[in-house]
């Protein structure tokens, strides 16, 4: 089909901006996975060695609500940044949830199990980057409600019982739990096991990634760019 | 005849060595004569300066029953040798034969050393005269074996003998739920050493004391985390777990002096049954309470229950929801491995398609 070339054409898919973005979350996520869970298991040695190591149960405690408050402003600038630049509409275009992506979803799944014989072809995000785009963005936005009503514990017990302040604790370790598992399972397959990108797939560094995956792993998206002369 | 003679001589003069090494106590006699001339008269008092009439009536039967029934005066007023005493005797000094390894034979263990470290000793050791010493407690003349009943230190008196100084805080202990107990006999229920300790005792500021801050909760659960103490009056034990298991517990456990411990909420002298109106755990008494330390707190801190443990189902919604997003984050996660492994199977076999 087309010609060899001497070297792999690499093309952006992550700008700057949104390297910066992602290296700033994971540094943020990290520093409340780590004080969070040093609280919810603090009846573990580990829970009680990271407390130690985090300068004590209350030094923890301002560790955990800075972070929080930076992740907060991330997402408030990551939802401005998203809405009204010209990138993000861009982006925002090609993350947006559509029908497609679910029915992409299940026919995936029926190739897998090879009950049909064409694989769905992605855009620049599949349902696996859109699920796990969208799952974040609600997961922090929930996370952020109890934590805030935790944290204001004198505000929130003067207008809710109790029950809810027990209930918003919960829910905020489990949901953290949740949040940090499925994070780290999906990134190690998507992005470090999953055999295209083995051992790592370097865009969120280099923000650059081979055409040849992308024609693999996003026809769309490689049709696309094709068309708009890029490649 | 002779034979008996010798014999009656042996004995005679066996019972003359005898007497020399065994002397009948004589001196002891003489003193507490000499000292009854003047001690045996029920009107021999002093009028102190402060006006305060320091009895000084003692006679043969003041040690009678006690522990120190065969000792005389001189045995611990060892400082008085004059009649009439040149200078005031001094204050009976207890370790004069109290120390280990003394061949009096007068019980010593290093629980009552810990005295000279505890507040009283040290406050003793300062100069404060009303500092108590071992006989402030332990009684002077009628000193009982802290099992009788009848002892100043006994578990039934020894809260009296504390609030013979500490006046106010033995009105609310006699008050407060613990001291209604032991006024029932309830054998269980803590005097103030039950939970201050005997002679190691400091002051709540101290860290070394069985009532610091970060030490309450385990000298409370000492009694209230025992499900054999508690089950005797229908109390239940889960407190002291559900109190770990919350934001106050946890940040106590691992050093918090300021965040609260079970005396913060339900007192400390004073406690008393949340159904009593006076009780600082009332619903009626909750904002003022947790207002201590969160200012605004309103009645509605009361609505719902305090103490609740997530991983048992009489915390109701709360166990529920847990064991929910336990089941979700398991079912997810197998979900998800499932896919990963089905995703990587169909792109080998997407790839092969591919060639």
């Amino acid at each position: 089909m087309e010609t060899q070339s001497p070297g792999p054409v690499y093309v952006i898919r992550m700008s700057l901006m949104f390297r910066i973005q992602h290296i700033l979350l994971i540094f943020t996520l990290l520093v409340l996975a780590v004080t969070g869970f040093a609280l919810m298991y603090h009846e573990n040695w580990l829970g009680q060695a990271l407390i130690r190591f985090e300068g004590g149960v209350l030094f923890r405690g301002f560790l955990h609500r800075a972070a929080a408050v930076f992740l907060m402003a991330q997402m408030i600038f990551h939802a401005y940044y998203m809405v009204f630049s010209g990138e993000g509409k861009r982006e925002l275009g090609e993350v947006m949830l559509r029908g497609q992506d679910f029915a992409d979803f299940l026919q995936a799944i029926r190739f897998n199990l090879g009950s049909v014989t064409e694989y769905p072809k992605f855009g620049k995000y599949g349902y696996k980057e859109k699920f796990q785009y969208w799952g974040a963005t609600t997961g922090i936005l929930l996370i952020s409600i109890t934590g805030v009503s935790l944290w204001a514990e004198t505000f929130s017990m003067k207008f809710l019982p109790k029950v809810f302040l027990d209930l918003a604790l919960i829910v905020h370790g489990y949901q953290g739990l949740f949040a940090f598992l499925i994070l780290l399972l999906w990134h190690v397959y998507n992005e470090h096991l999953h055999p295209s990108v083995f051992p790592m797939n370097n865009a969120w560094l280099t923000g650059k990634v081979k055409a040849e995956w992308l024609r693999q792993e996003h026809p769309l998206e490689y049709e696309k760019l094709k068309q708009e002369g890029v490649l | 005849m002779r034979k008996a003679a010798i014999f009656a001589g042996i004995a005679a003069a066996l019972l003359g060595v005898g007497a020399l090494l065994f002397p009948p106590p004589a001196e002891a006699r003489i003193s507490l004569e000499k000292c009854t001339l003047c001690h045996g008269k029920t009107e021999f008092r002093k009028i102190l300066v402060d006006g305060k009439i320091r009895e000084l009536f003692a006679t043969a039967d003041s040690l009678k029953g006690s522990v120190h029934e065969k000792k005389t005066c001189v045995d611990c007023h060892f400082d008085v040798s004059d009649i009439p005493h040149r200078e005031r005797p001094r204050r009976v000094t207890c370790t004069h034969c109290h120390y280990k390894g003394n061949a009096e034979g007068a019980p010593q263990s290093d629980a009552s050393l810990a005295y000279f470290e505890s507040v009283h000793g040290t406050a003793i050791a300062r100069g404060n005269v009303k500092a108590p010493l071992c006989q402030d407690c332990h009684g002077s003349h009628q000193i009982l074996k802290t099992k009788n009943e009848s002892s100043a230190v006994s578990q039934r008196n020894v809260a009296e003998t504390c609030g013979r100084c500490h006046i106010e805080i033995y009105a609310q202990y006699k008050m407060s739920i613990h001291g209604v107990a032991m006024a029932k006999g309830i054998k269980e229920a803590p005097s103030c050493t039950g939970c201050h300790g005997e002679h190691m005792i400091y002051s709540p500021k101290d860290p070394k004391s069985t009532v610091y801050a970060t030490h309450i909760a385990a000298q409370c659960s000492k009694c209230h985390g025992s499900i054999s103490i508690m089950s005797k009056f229908g109390i239940e034990t889960e407190q002291v777990a559900t109190y770990k298991e919350s934001f106050h517990g946890v940040a106590n456990q691992f050093g918090s002096r300021t965040v609260a411990n079970c005396s913060s909420c339900h007192g400390t002298h004073e406690i008393r049954p949340a159904a009593d109106p006076l009780s600082s755990v009332n619903p009626a008494n909750v904002p003022k309470t947790c207002g201590k330390c969160h200012p605004g707190a309103n009645p509605n801190f009361a609505v719902g229950k305090m103490h609740i443990d997530a991983k048992k189902k009489e915390a109701g919604i709360v166990y529920y929801v847990a064991s929910f997003f336990k089941y979700l984050t398991i079912g997810t996660m197998l979900v998800l491995i499932a896919h990963i492994l089905l995703d990587m199977y169909g792109r080998t076999k997407r790839l092969r398609g591919e060639k």
